[in-house]
């Protein structure tokens, strides 16, 4: 499969601090790649650079061979990376539907009211999708941090994106959610969309992800299959370790 | 489109039942209702701060004089030329402004503001000085003098026309990202929002919607000068949509008409103090119902139903 998203010698400083420093890593086409790493590994940078949010210091980011630097977030999910939040950030002011609009927001060639009706449906195809169905008109304040999770994937995924990141989705939500959350992201994955899954959560992770690129003060220091990372020796010591000693 | 006519006809046809007085008032709470209107769309739906809204209420009325009777320009080219001038300065105050966070965007409008009512005081014979522009009489259209209650169906199209066009942008995508913007910038960029384009897009237009009110405004009294276009009225106008429900039309319709006819039934019971019966409404209306006057209805006809 070929590669949809390539990052070549990724670094990014703030001030003296590099928080990422020559990252090199790809993600395939409808493959879910998981991104693991310690607190402080540089994993939120990487995303937000990814995504738009921070410009990069040095190095390289091609979507569909084109290169992503120096693009701001909206014209990133013009290109089709969409985005969720790891701290919701649904728009208050709307029921559910409408924010899942917003998401169609790069899709809208006009106003016409035959465009408007079709988007709606999609929507609400899309609401029923992460397990959201018959909510479509309630007031986003009325939903749990669960579902308000369901909503911030559902919206993405209004936009069609080829790639879609999630910023620590498991964060937060318990045990039966995030059964019901790596159904949902596989059923994305099925779909052929990619999947760029940034996580803290391991047991959540690795029976999720095809691949795993692990990250420890701001570099990669594995790139393999789930199976392979409890082997994988130097994972284990930044990461396993801490783990391994408690169990 | 049965429902657009039936409007104008009932509110058109009011004026004449009317007499001249109460047509007076009654012509200039539409006003209030479609500056009121245009102001929710920028304030409550795109969630902008802006103090120049009024401001460019005046600068359409003056343009259209200006250009009429001192430049002798033909009514649609004044009209065009006037909403022309709207457009670039409220440009030339987005596009910087809207970049940046969203308190910087209420001082440029507010400088604007200011800086408005000092020209207009400064302008000498162009602009009439403090006793402004008067005496002059809207040029006949297609041979026809529009005066008393018929110039009222002029300001009733103005009014349906601008809260067509509003509700129409309200429920397309563009009412959508807007309110994605007011709600939350950084999530509606993620959604491909581009959101300082979206800001300067919302501010223009309904800076320009004021300006062309403003046009009909200037044949209302014919005349105009400084005091109406201070910042006092600037301040009424976020009150009015404040108190009506913003974010809501029918919340800028009530705030807007029940602000601007309160002092009328206030001062013969209160005399001066009428200001500060209209202070303490304010207040309580802003702290016991953030949603506003419509907010009131939507709990009461829930409760009904």
């Amino acid at each position: 499969m070929g590669s949809i998203l390539q990052v070549r010698g990724l670094t990014k400083r703030f001030g003296g601090l590099t928080a990422v420093s020559g990252l090199d890593f790809e993600v395939r086409e409808g493959e879910i790649l998981g991104m693991i790493g310690p607190n402080g590994a540089g994993k939120s940078t990487t995303f937000n650079l990814i995504a738009g949010v921070y410009p990069a210091s040095s190095g390289e980011i091609l979507f569909r061979k084109e290169s992503l630097l120096g693009l701001p977030p909206h014209q990133i999910a013009a290109r089709g990376i969409l985005r969720t939040f790891q701290h919701n950030r649904p728009f208050e002011g709307m029921p559910v539907i409408d924010n899942v609009l917003v998401g169609a927001h790069r899709l809208f060639s006009g106003s016409s009211r035959r465009e408007e009706t079709a988007r709606r449906i999609r929507a609400e195809e899309l609401i029923e999708f992460v397990g959201l169905g018959g909510m479509a008109l309630a007031d986003v304040g009325t939903l749990s941090f669960g579902q308000g999770r369901l909503l911030e994937i559902a919206r993405a995924l209004a936009g069609e994106p080829r790639l879609i990141l999630f910023d620590e989705p498991a964060a937060g939500l318990a045990p039966a959610e995030l059964d019901r959350l790596s159904e949902i992201i596989r059923g994305i994955a099925a779909h052929g969309i990619a999947v760029l899954l940034i996580e803290h959560d391991m047991h959540f992770l690795l029976p999720l992800a095809h691949r795993v690129v692990v990250l420890n003060f701001g570099a990669k220091i594995a790139d393999c299959l789930p199976d392979e990372i409890r082997q994988h020796p130097a994972v284990t010591d930044a990461y396993l370790g801490l783990d391994a000693a408690r169990t | 489109m049965i429902r657009w006519l039936g409007a104008f006809v009932v509110l058109s046809g009011a004026a004449f039942l009317l007499g001249d007085y109460h047509n007076d008032v009654y012509r200039k709470m539409l006003l209030w209702v479609t500056l009121a209107l245009g102001y929710n769309f920028l304030f409550g739906i795109c969630g902008q701060v802006s103090f120049s809204h009024f401001a460019f209420y005046g600068i359409g009325a003056y343009s259209v004089v200006i250009l009429l009777f001192q430049l002798n320009a033909p009514l649609p080219l004044a009209i065009i030329l006037g909403i022309a001038i709207c457009v670039v300065i409220a440009l030339v105050v987005a596009i910087p402004s809207t970049r940046l966070e969203g308190f910087y965007l209420a001082l440029a409008t507010l400088a604007l503001a200011q800086l408005f009512v000092v020209l207009l005081n400064e302008g000498g014979s162009v602009t009439g000085g403090t006793g402004g522009i008067a005496n002059y009489r809207l040029p006949a259209i297609f041979g026809m003098q529009i005066r008393g209650p018929w110039y009222t169906g002029v300001i009733v199209s103005l009014l349906l026309g601008t809260y067509f066009l509003l509700q129409k942008l309200d429920r397309s995508w563009f009412g959508r990202a807007c309110r994605a913007v007011r709600d939350n910038p950084e999530a509606a960029a993620a959604m491909g929002i581009n959101v300082a384009r979206t800001k300067a897009i919302a501010f223009t237009l309904t800076s320009a919607l004021a300006g062309v009110a403003g046009m009909v405004y200037a044949f209302v009294d014919n005349t105009v000068n400084p005091p109406i276009f201070g910042l006092e009225n600037a301040f009424l106008l976020l009150f009015m949509v404040i108190v009506g429900g913003s974010g809501r039309h029918a919340g800028a319709i009530i705030g807007a008409a029940l602000l601007f006819l309160l002092p009328f039934w206030l001062s013969p019971l209160v005399g001066h103090h009428h200001v500060l019966v209209f202070g303490v409404l304010m207040l309580a209306a802003i702290l016991l119902q953030p949603k506003g006057l419509v907010g009131i209805w939507d709990r009461f006809s829930k409760s009904a139903g």
